[in-house]
């Protein structure tokens, strides 16, 4: 039933920086931006979530996969990270739920993962050099070869083109959900989450591509947009920064995450990479509008510079460890974004009704 | 004005005075002026420095009130301490006493308290919001409960009201025992009420503990997953922290389900929820919620290094959680974010079982362990081992002792009913073969967990089996040097045994001459097998942010994290958790010691592993290593922060045993150090020191056979003392009248051996006096010496005892003062040094009991109660400075005007079937000061401060008095009558009323005929009990006269002594209250020079 630890692993930072330790199953190189998640809980959730792509995934709690992996709390059909990386992985893993190890399941998704590192070590070197190139060897061959690898994804590596590789769970046009309102989801890789908060709001989602263009959005007659979160850097997706421009006062909208910075984007803001990012389900944002701090779930490695909202932008939320923009309304159009996840899936529920609540402006 | 907890007590130990603490100095870092009441002594929050007012005074209405009208406070703080503070605040409330004096009640709503602890209106509240809670009545008395049962079926649980630590409630089976339990649960219940609930046994019992401020923020600070089931209260269970087998989904669920509850019930600070969760779905139960810092708040703070107290009380100042700066990143962050953990925390229970043969072992609703060890490690595997290590119970495996020779049967029944050996009877039947899921089928605990201890049982057997290519994967497994040498030995032993069990103590390898396969040296060993001990951070962030707090635990094969401190580090060795004989007051001490390191320009490192303690908050010492006080751990913290060496004597036993091992392994000794310490405990060099110094000791000798142990006693004559060598709390001490005795002491004791002899010595009958000194190498201190009530024969621990003394004359005072100081150069103290004396009765003989080359359980009494420092006084001599460079002066100090009388506190209540009886073994649990301006009056306040309830006038005495004491017990007597008491006497008791002229009745001994004595005071129609006569070996009659007093709440004294004592106490009014600080002031004693 378990996926023993069975060969060599070994991560390697741009910086030189090596980590040794027990390879899984899926054998070769993975590459990536290493980054590190802090959630105690919710690695079904992470793996799969969409945006991780073109990520090395490492999991700052030491014990992974002790409830195993249930298929029914997934993000995505398939796993979405480029590797994994965690100090112990759970052979014997206990819940009602669970369907398989964790470990056998990242075999069968082909995630090259280590197993048995320093985790702590990694994230002090994370947060101190900030998000790194990294590649990922499983198996004697893949290491010997994992260094001009590496050299080579340093030359060339690139953002573009990870929303293209996730934003597949839906068919351009497909229709989740029977509810009352009709959404129109534009796909950057969204999770299913998502998807699943809105419909339970009588609502049903048309899921569009991000390459659609306003004339096709609109013709979907939404009675909103929602623009999904998703992976990389929003300079990458001009097109839908430009769709998004043309679709202001049009029809309100709602971005999420990546979803957040394109709307900033379109309404003339900046955005920036942030040194080493936010991924886990315990950052605290204080909701300037209700008053209230919000526990919530992040992963983003970009962030929207407060400083250069338009004036017709507002900050709702900010981030009460950094300071950094979690959120902006539009002044008199119904258009609000979050840079955090309100679907939380993993995460707490703090900012659920946040859906609920802007969908009830859209009426 | 801030309420404290009160003694320790099963169920409220030190972690409320690690509450106390940081509610007090963040309430002073605002700018407020800080009154404290509590009457434990042995506590950090009591001394003078933490308060501006600190008041030793009983909590109690009458008291407080006093104190209120005396200091007029504006506000009151009442939900840091303990369930004995958040009553004491209701019943203020009650009594109008909070509005008459215009006091404003800080932090968590009254209103909420009440609804939270009424267990009918806090259900309704659930419902209201939609939160599920167990089918359940109020019931007020036994007939409804029996009723309800017919309606919903057994198993049930009781649950009495406003009680501590869950006392007197049970899980009930059917009507018998529904009818038992609930009769002494409302019994105890203060408002006379109970919950009987549905059982949840077999479902996971999961704990949130959240924050939430007034405007209404709130965060979880941690969860926590017990590994027993529901059933076992969680005070009594292994808890882990964070939850490991809840996916994110049911972690959310719980997390959501909290902050709906703390927002309906509009707490304001810091609050438990315990949830049952069903293992087979979602469904989940509240269990309980607790609106106040508790003993899971202490473990939250420790297991994530989130200050809950502190924070709770800047929340009750009305700051929010956005506002208040997270002290761990050096304020670069806010208090309103929720910690996230990169290793993982295991919670041990610490059971006084060991001591109390005749206790009723199993575990339930009601919590019966003292204390508790905490281990940190990145694996679940390293932290329980470190907790199980860290029980200071010479567990260094999980298999192998004592277990290894149950039967299969016994091994079974202690897996499906647990007691304190559920784990290890467990683990041996892992060891023997039996799989998962039969021990899930036994004990519905969590595959998980049983799949983890299989695995650390398998890699056990593998040691043992000689498999080197292990070692590596346990050490970064928990286990210590020792444990892997045993395991090794074992193995070794086995096969030459071919296949033979052999039996023998855990840990006990130097009685064999086979040399271990497998011997480590830290620096040698361990670093070729790649597992050097590392240093990690506690920072609440998992390594997100930089964090500056110094707290430390330790990992191995990992980076290091240990910054270099700035000045010169010693290493404070702590002394783990709470037990009986060894409680908190060396914790006072370790923190003192700390205090003093600093004062004096080093670095304070602490290394203990008590979660509830003021010790182990990262605020007090430079570096704080959270890790068992084991040789292994000390001497990496050691080499770690490149100390000047380790200061043990401020860790009671626990630490002083480390000497030899540290010694051996290089490691200096800071203050009196190996041979002192040998020579204090090894009684053949320690009677030669007494002996060149003319110094006598009641006859006696060390016998290392039971042959021996005879002639001994015949030569010196009956009764005789004895105990084993290198004890704690007098544990396994007895008097001994006869041959007969002897023999079945010497069967039942632990076995002797010339490494482990048995001390004899004779019983000497008389006052006992007790001095704590430092001494420098040529001047000793004596802040003052204390005198016992009880005469010698009842462990000091357990005796009232009195500063000044108040029958010893002042030459014998400085004889006494003469002799100490003779001692304590002869032993070649620098620090602290105990004795205690006896001065027989009739004689004017000075003899020696023992004397103890470290802290003891006075040194925080007679700290406070004349302003001498001695902690810091012993720190700074061991240091290498000279007392008469200090400020406290040397020699014998002069005596205060006033008078502080300890009285000791036990938890027999909570301790279903423990002999009452007092004797040469400890059985408290706690202690309470009086202090006052005479005597009496002092002697009043600390029976009411330890909860005694003394008779009002016309109150009923039941007398039954032993032969050997009927000539002392007539003026007693006599003075009961006095003071308008009625005595009911058992038949003996009674003639030698009647041959006196005392008026007294006469109740019929057990089974005479109804009423008989048992009837008589389970009726309740006493008020106190008297019975002397000696314990025996089984249950007699007199033992269960005096159980019957302890399930009925009735006070009861076992000796004549104490008696007097209280009636002393009863004969006098005390006098006002007044602060330590003004009683400080007037004494004379504490200037030096």
């Amino acid at each position: 039933m378990t996926a023993a630890v069975r060969q060599a692993a070994t991560l390697l930072l741009a910086d030189g920086t090596r980590f040794d330790g027990d390879g899984l199953n899926a054998t070769g190189i993975a590459l990536g931006e290493a980054v590190f998640y802090t959630g105690m809980t919710g690695y079904e959730e992470a793996i799969t979530d969409p945006s991780y792509a073109g990520q090395i995934l490492a999991f700052t709690y030491p014990l992974i996969g002790n409830y195993g992996v249930s298929g029914t709390v997934s993000q995505h059909p398939h796993a979405c990270v480029a590797g994994a990386a965690m100090k112990h992985i759970a052979e014997h893993p206990s819940h009602y739920a669970s369907k398989q190890d964790l470990a056998s399941w990242l075999d069968e998704q082909g995630v090259r993962t280590i197993v048995g590192i320093d985790t702590r070590a990694l994230t002090i070197a994370l947060r101190e050099h900030g998000t790194i190139p990294a590649a990922l060897a499983v198996g004697e061959a893949a290491i010997a070869g994992i260094e001009p690898a590496l050299a080579r994804y340093v030359r060339e590596a690139t953002t573009q083109g990870l929303v293209a590789s996730v934003a597949d769970a839906y068919r351009p046009g497909e229709v989740v959900g029977t509810g009352r309102k009709h959404v129109v989801l534009l796909d950057c890789g969204v999770k299913k989450n998502i998807i699943r908060d809105l419909t339970a709001l009588d609502t049903h989602v048309t899921v569009l591509s991000y390459g659609a263009n306003a004339a096709e959005i609109l013709a979907a007659k939404p009675d909103a947009v929602v623009i999904s979160p998703g992976p990389g850097d929003p300079r990458d997706l001009p097109g839908t920064v430009e769709t998004l421009r043309a679709l202001i006062g049009k029809t309100p909208l709602f971005g999420v995450c990546l979803g957040h910075q394109l709307l900033a984007l379109a309404c003339g803001g900046e955005t920036y990479k942030l040194p080493y990012g936010h991924r886990g389900g315990n950052q605290p944002v204080k909701d300037l509008v209700h008053d209230e701090v919000l526990v919530t779930a992040h992963n983003h490695g970009y962030a929207v510079d407060g400083d250069t909202l338009p004036a017709d932008l507002e900050a709702t939320m900010v981030n009460l460890n950094d300071g950094t923009n979690e959120g902006f309304r539009h002044r008199t159009l119904p258009i609000e974004a979050v840079q955090f996840h309100p679907e939380a899936s993993p995460g707490p529920f703090d900012a659920r009704n946040l859906f609920a609540r802007w969908l009830e402006r859209v009426d | 004005m801030v309420i404290g907890s009160g003694p320790i007590v099963i169920g409220q130990a030190a972690e409320f005075d690690y509450a106390g603490v940081q509610a007090c100095r963040a309430l002073r870092e605002e700018g407020h002026r800080v009154v404290l009441v509590n009457s434990n002594p042995a506590t950090i929050m009591t001394d003078p420095e933490i308060a501006d007012a600190v008041y030793l005074e009983p909590l109690t209405v009458a008291s407080v009130e006093r104190i209120i009208e005396r200091e007029r406070p504006d506000a009151l703080l009442p939900t840091l301490g303990g369930q004995t503070g958040l009553n004491l605040a209701v019943e203020l409330a009650e009594a109008g006493v909070i509005e008459r004096y215009g006091v404003e009640l800080l932090g968590t709503p009254l209103d909420t308290i009440k609804l939270a602890e009424d267990r009918e209106r806090f259900k309704a509240k659930m419902i209201e919001i939609g939160e599920p809670v167990p089918q359940s009545q109020i019931v007020t008395d036994v007939e409804a409960g029996v009723a309800f049962a017919a309606e919903v079926g057994y198993p049930l649980v009781v649950r009495p009201a406003y009680t501590l630590g869950g006392t007197g409630g049970g899980i009930v089976h059917d009507e018998a025992e529904l009818r038992a339990t609930l009769q002494t649960g409302l019994d105890v219940s203060l408002i006379h009420q109970a919950l009987v609930e549905t059982s949840l046994l077999g479902w996971k019992e999961i704990e949130y503990e959240v924050l939430r401020d007034r405007a209404g923020n709130c965060i979880i600070v941690c969860n926590m997953e017990n590994i027993d089931p529901v059933g076992v209260h969680t005070g009594d269970s292994i808890v882990v922290a964070p939850s490991q087998t809840l996916s994110d989904l049911d972690y959310q669920m719980l997390r959501t389900s909290s902050i709906n509850v703390i927002r309906a019930l509009n707490v304001q600070g810091g609050c438990n929820i315990q949830f049952a969760l069903h293992p087979d779905s979602s469904e989940y139960q509240i269990i309980e919620v607790n609106p106040r810092v508790s003993r899971s708040s202490a473990l939250a703070s420790k297991a994530t290094g989130y200050p809950i107290a502190k924070i709770s009380t800047k929340i009750a100042l009305g700051q929010t959680l956005d506002q208040i700066p997270n002290p761990v990143t050096g304020g670069r962050t806010k208090a309103a974010y929720e910690p996230t953990l990169d290793y993982c925390v295991v919670k041990f229970p610490r059971w006084p079982f060991d001591k109390f043969p005749l206790a009723d072992f199993r575990l339930g609703t009601q919590m019966k362990s003292t204390g508790e060890a905490m281990g940190i490690g990145r694996t679940f595997a390293a932290a329980l081992m470190k907790a199980v290590r860290g029980l200071d119970l010479k567990f260094e495996t999980l298999t192998g002792g004592a277990y290894a020779e149950w039967s299969d049967d016994e091994l079974e029944r202690a897996t499906t009913e647990p007691t304190h050996d559920r784990l290890f009877a467990m683990c041996e039947l892992l060891r023997r073969g039996r799989d998962v899921d039969e021990l899930h089928a036994l004990s519905t605990i969590d595959r998980f967990w049983l799949w983890e201890f299989k695995a650390l049982v398998d890699l056990e057997e593998r040691l043992a089996h000689g498999d080197v290519g292990d070692v590596r994967l346990a050490l970064e497994s928990g286990y210590s040097q020792r444990g892997i040498e045993t395991l090794s030995q074992r193995g070794r032993t086995l096969r030459q045994a071919q296949g033979d069990i052999v039996g023998g103590a855990q840990g006990d390898i130097d009685s064999s001459d086979v040399a271990p396969v497998v011997t480590l040296s830290l620096s040698k060993g361990a670093g070729e097998l790649g597992s050097i001990p590392a240093f990690r951070m506690v920072d609440t962030a998992a390594a997100e942010f930089p964090a500056t707090s110094p707290y430390y635990y330790l990992s191995r094969g990992e980076a290091d994290e240990m910054r270099p401190t700035e000045c010169e580090a010693v290493v404070v060795v702590g002394s783990g958790p709470i037990r009986i004989g060894q409680g908190i007051e060396f914790d006072y001490s370790c923190v003192h010691a700390a205090w003093a390191l600093r004062e004096a320009g080093f670095a304070a490192v602490v290394i203990n592993n008590n979660p509830e303690t003021v010790s182990t908050d990262f605020d007090v010492s430079d570096v704080l290593v959270f890790e068992p006080p084991g040789a292994d751990e000390v001497e990496a913290t050691a080499r770690a922060t490149n100390a000047r060496g380790v200061m043990l004597a401020f860790g009671g036993q626990t630490a002083i045993n480390l000497a030899d091992e540290l010694t051996k392994r290089g490691i200096a000794i800071v203050g009196s150090d190996r041979r002192s310490l040998d020579m204090a405990e090894d009684r053949e060099k320690f009677d030669a020191a007494l002996e060149k110094l003319g110094v006598a000791r009641p006859h006696g000798r060390a016998a290392n056979t039971f042959r021996e142990a005879r002639a001994t006693a015949r030569e010196i004559g009956f009764p005789v003392l004895v105990r084993p060598s290198y004890v704690l709390g007098g544990r396994g001490m007895e008097i001994v009248y006869n041959e007969g005795q002897l023999a079945s002491y010497v069967e039942s004791a632990p076995p002797i051996s010339p490494g482990a002899p048995l001390l004899i010595d004779k019983y000497m009958r008389g006052r006992e006096v007790e001095v704590d000194a430092v001494f420098d190498g040529d001047d000793i201190l004596i802040p003052g010496i204390f005198e016992h009530i009880e005469r010698a024969g009842i462990h000091s621990g357990d005796s009232i005892s009195v500063f000044p003394t108040q029958t010893v004359s002042d030459a014998m005072e400085e004889r006494i003062a003469a002799v100490t100081a003779a001692i304590a150069r002869e032993l070649g103290i620098r620090g602290l040094i105990n004795i205690q004396f006896v001065i027989p009765e009739g004689t004017d003989d000075l003899l020696i009991i023992e004397a103890n080359p470290r802290a003891s359980r006075t040194v925080p009494i007679i700290s406070k109660a004349t302003g001498i420092n001695l902690v810091s006084a012993a720190t700074r001599v061991a240091l290498g400075e000279k007392l008469r460079d200090l400020r406290w002066g040397t020699g014998l100090r002069p005596k205060p005007d006033y008078v502080v009388v300890k009285v000791p506190v036990f938890s027999f209540a909570k301790m279903r079937g423990v002999e009452t009886m007092l004797g040469p073994e400890m059985k408290s649990t706690g202690e309470v000061l009086g202090i006052d301006a005479t005597y009496a009056g002092a002697l009043r306040k600390g029976f009411i401060g330890a909860g005694i309830r003394l008779p009002s006038e016309g109150g009923c005495v039941l007398v039954s008095i032993s032969d050997e004491e009927k000539p002392d017990a007539v003026g007693l007597m006599r003075r009961l009558v006095a003071l308008g008491h009625r005595l009911v006497a058992t038949p003996g008791t009674f003639d030698l009323l009647q041959a006196h002229g005392i008026a007294g009745e006469r109740v019929n001994r057990i089974g005479e005929g109804a009423p008989d004595v048992l009837d008589v005071i389970k009726q309740r129609s006493i008020d106190l009990v008297i019975n002397d006569f000696k314990s025996g070996r089984g249950p007699t009659d007199n033992y269960r006269i005096r159980r019957a007093a302890v399930e009925a709440s009735i006070a009861s004294l076992t000796s004549l002594d104490t008696a007097h004592a209280l009636v002393t106490s009863l004969e006098s009014e005390a006098g006002p209250p007044r602060s330590l600080q003004e009683y400080q002031a007037t004494h004379t004693g504490a200037l030096a020079h």
